[in-house]
């Protein structure tokens, strides 16, 4: 059977579905997409049938978009080099045959790219369209952030990866690159000045055009429409949230955001605005504006608790929160000990710390575009500070990992269906629940976010407790848990030890010293002065 | 020339302090950058003082601004600016200070006569990979069947290319090792290796701060050969040859 029109067109239809009414009509062409289990050529088929079908006003035009020649291929393909290069560094992902199905595919999330189907996200061409040879080389050499796969260019030659542009290619069971090559690609010109009129701008188009329907009120991919989506081979994907954009798998330049609301991302439900907004400065404000929801990490090796006179708020949106300072703790699967999690959702939880004369608390902060309570056949969302149990009385710490036989740590723990729970525990088997004691919890979910406020008096109140003093370090680890990716138990995203330090207001002698040896100083220059001046007379 | 001694001392001073703070990576200890310093500061004062000339040269001037015969702003710089200074310098020890606390650690400890591997004892002296056979097709495939085994277990911190910048590794403390690296696999022999692997972080002396590692206790997850397969292929895929017993010198 061959394919009724060119993926070009299809393609154009559905993006004008998705992007024009971003609601039902696009549903029920992902739900199409998804929960068929037909062969690529027949599903692509039915995607256009049912794309017609809703949107059949739409105009198969081609889009007003500024495109210009592809550029051509700098390097001849040795198909016997590219299938070496190939073996020895991609195959254990992407497979010997391309399909994405390596030894190590079911180990990473997002799954690799299966090569055989011609789908690739990153391009410069037209929606529906195949990337052209310098889309793959970027996307080789660049890598895409938030996946497992790296940017080659640190560390294969510029010619090995064109040599792996080319081998790539030869995966195409349906012959496209051969049939349609692109031959045109957008004209990305030099990005807009970023102002703030252009951020009101694209802010106001966001809400115009619904981008929040996926990516969220706050960019923070929690819209309505976000959670239990499929991409094109029926694995589940997210919106991305815009907050983080270290994890934008184009890049995330202006220029990069540009080009993906330009091209869109084939293969997922991210479309193509070039029908919705057809004036590339629209485009060029809507990526400004989601440029600036992007926040920097900052991460540090000390989690500084600030003392603050009075009580602590309990709202964790009240001001004396939005003013401490906040740190960024990087987290990793938990692939230490069975069952190993390689697939976890969070990568990063955000902390910050405040204390009184009285007591601590630890504001804990984390995006999740799905607000899981334990319902639904799966686990609920979670939060865990961890502290030892107890001073060490020989100088080392508790395992990172729940603790070890000779060392217990402290567990406080947090999600929506429960509230607060405590534990010890001397390994990962060996966790027994403890009373709360004196820790309390208050927690919240708004926006795509949580934020969870745990306190503790400074002093110890239950046996389990580690009397926290101004000044000293206190080790202090985090684990997270996203109830809609499954993750519960051993599960989880976590960090290595960092410290809690509440910060002791400065002692008047760390000031006298500076200054004495300062006066010090001038008395013994004035004394100089005098001698030396005195002889010369 | 030996009108600008002074200067040239302090530039040469701040070019060490610089090259130590900024080149060297990863970040060395302050008590460590102290010490340099300290050595820098007293190398540089001896060259000065050992010629007496040099030395007239280096306080020159010094004894213009104190004597009144430099210009008028520079005297009022200095004697300024000296006080301060030191002042400052006080501040920078005096000041509560939140740096984490340092904790030294062995990267590579003494290992030990022997460790326990599925139940049994392991000498690790005399110890050789089984699986490094002289037979270059079999060596082929068990190395094959190591990257696999590479793939599904080590990859996420260690990397693709094996140096130690997989996906997982920049959430981790200490960082993963490096196989690329001269000063890790390459100087070491596989029977190191093959302990490392099987006991993994917990399995380290105190020294090496065991709390802190990543490392799994491979022998809980994979079986004796797959280990010895998997130290097969990262020694062959990051181009690195084992230390063998032979090259031990004689005692």
């Amino acid at each position: 059977m061959k394919a009724m029109t060119s993926l070009f067109q299809r393609r154009g239809r559905r993006d004008a579905e998705i992007a024009e009414k971003c609601t039902v009509q696009s549903k029920i062409v992902e739900s199409v997409f998804s929960a068929s289990s037909a062969p690529l050529r027949q599903k692509r088929f039915l995607v256009v049938l049912v794309s017609m079908m809703i949107g059949g006003a739409f105009a198969a035009d081609a889009p007003k978009v500024q495109t210009e020649p592809v550029k051509g291929t700098p390097v001849a393909a040795d198909f016997e080099a590219g299938k070496k290069l190939y073996r020895r560094w991609c195959s254990q992902c992407h497979g010997d045959a391309g399909k994405g199905d390596g030894p190590a595919a079911e180990f990473v999330y997002p799954r690799p790219r299966n090569f055989t189907t011609a789908i690739f996200k990153v391009r410069t061409t037209l929606s529906g369209q195949l990337p052209t040879d310098h889309d793959l080389f970027d996307v080789i050499s660049k890598g895409l952030p938030g996946t497992a796969m790296p940017a080659w260019e640190k560390y294969l030659p510029e010619n090995d990866r064109w040599q792996l542009v080319h081998y790539v290619k030869t995966f195409d069971e349906l012959g496209l690159f051969k049939e349609e090559p692109a031959k045109e690609q957008v004209v990305v010109d030099a990005p807009p000045k970023i102002t703030p009129e252009l951020i009101a701008k694209g802010k106001d188009l966001y809400q115009k055009k619904k981008c929040w329907q996926c990516h969220g009120q706050q960019g923070r991919g929690d819209g309505p429409s976000a959670a239990g989506m499929k991409d094109e081979w029926g694995f589940p994907i997210r919106p991305v949230n815009f907050t983080k954009s270290w994890r934008f798998r184009g890049g995330d330049r202006l220029e990069d955001i540009y080009r993906t609301f330009t091209t869109g991302f084939n293969g997922t439900p991210m479309p193509s605005f070039v029908d919705a907004i057809p004036a590339a400065e629209d485009r060029w404000a809507l990526a400004a504006f989601v440029k600036s929801l992007a926040r920097l990490q900052k991460s540090g090796q000390v989690l500084k608790a600030g003392f603050i006179g009075g009580e602590i708020p309990t709202d964790p949106y009240a001001k004396a929160w939005e003013e401490a300072e906040p740190f960024d703790f990087p987290l990793a699967g938990q692939i230490i000990q069975e069952p190993r999690w390689f697939k976890p959702m969070h990568d990063v939880i955000t902390v910050r710390a405040l204390y009184n004369d009285r007591e601590i608390a630890i504001l804990l902060e984390w995006d999740d575009g799905t607000n899981n309570k334990g319902e639904g056949g799966k686990p609920p969302d979670q939060v865990g500070l961890q502290l030892p149990a107890g001073a060490a009385q020989d100088g080392g710490k508790p395992y990172f990992l729940l603790g070890d036989a000779r060392h217990a740590v402290d567990l406080w723990r947090w999600n929506p269906a429960q509230g607060l729970s405590r534990a010890t525990a001397n390994g990962a088997a060996k966790e027994k629940p403890a009373e709360a004691g004196g820790v309390l919890a208050q927690g919240s979910y708004k926006d795509g976010q949580y934020r969870v406020i745990l306190r503790r008096p400074l002093g110890k109140v239950s046996p389990g407790d580690t009397a926290i003093v101004p000044g000293e370090f206190m080790p202090i680890a985090f684990q997270l848990w996203d109830g809609d990716n499954g993750e519960e138990g051993m599960k989880m995203s976590l960090s290595t030890w960092y410290y809690l330090l509440p910060q002791p207001a400065t002692p008047l002698t760390a000031y006298l010293w500076p200054s004495g040896l300062g006066f010090l100083a001038l008395g013994g220059e004035v004394w100089l002065l005098r001698r030396m001046r005195r002889k010369d007379k | 020339m030996t009108r600008y001694t002074l200067y040239i001392a302090v530039a040469l001073w701040l070019a060490i302090l610089a090259g130590l703070k900024l080149l060297v990576r990863p970040p060395m200890p302050a008590s460590v950058l102290m010490i340099y310093m300290t050595l820098s500061t007293l190398g540089i004062l001896v060259f000065v003082a050992a010629n007496e000339e040099r030395f007239g040269n280096f306080i020159a001037p010094l004894r213009a601004v104190f004597e009144g015969r430099a210009p008028r702003l520079v005297q009022v710089l200095v004697l300024a600016g000296i006080p301060l200074l030191l002042a400052w310098g006080a501040w920078l020890r005096t000041a509560p200070s939140s740096d984490a606390p340092f904790e030294p650690r062995v990267v590579h400890p003494e290992p030990p006569a022997s460790f326990a591997l599925h139940g049994r004892r392991i000498e690790t002296a005399g110890l050789k990979n089984p699986l490094r056979v002289p037979d270059a097709a079999q060596l082929e495939k068990n190395t094959a069947e190591g990257k696999v085994i590479y793939y599904r277990n080590c990859f996420f911190c260690h990397g693709d290319t094996l140096r130690g910048d997989g996906h997982f590794s920049g959430a981790f403390s200490p960082i993963p090792a490096n196989f690329r690296d001269v000063g890790t696999i390459s100087m070491l022999q596989e029977s190191f290796v093959f302990w490392r692997v099987s006991t993994g972080g917990l399995g380290l002396p105190r020294s090496a701060t065991p709390w802190n590692s990543a490392m799994p206790v491979w022998q809980t997850m994979l079986t004796e050969e797959e280990i010895w397969k998997a130290i097969l292929y990262i020694y062959a895929g990051s181009g690195s040859t084992p230390r063998t017993w032979e090259e031990e010198p004689k005692k």
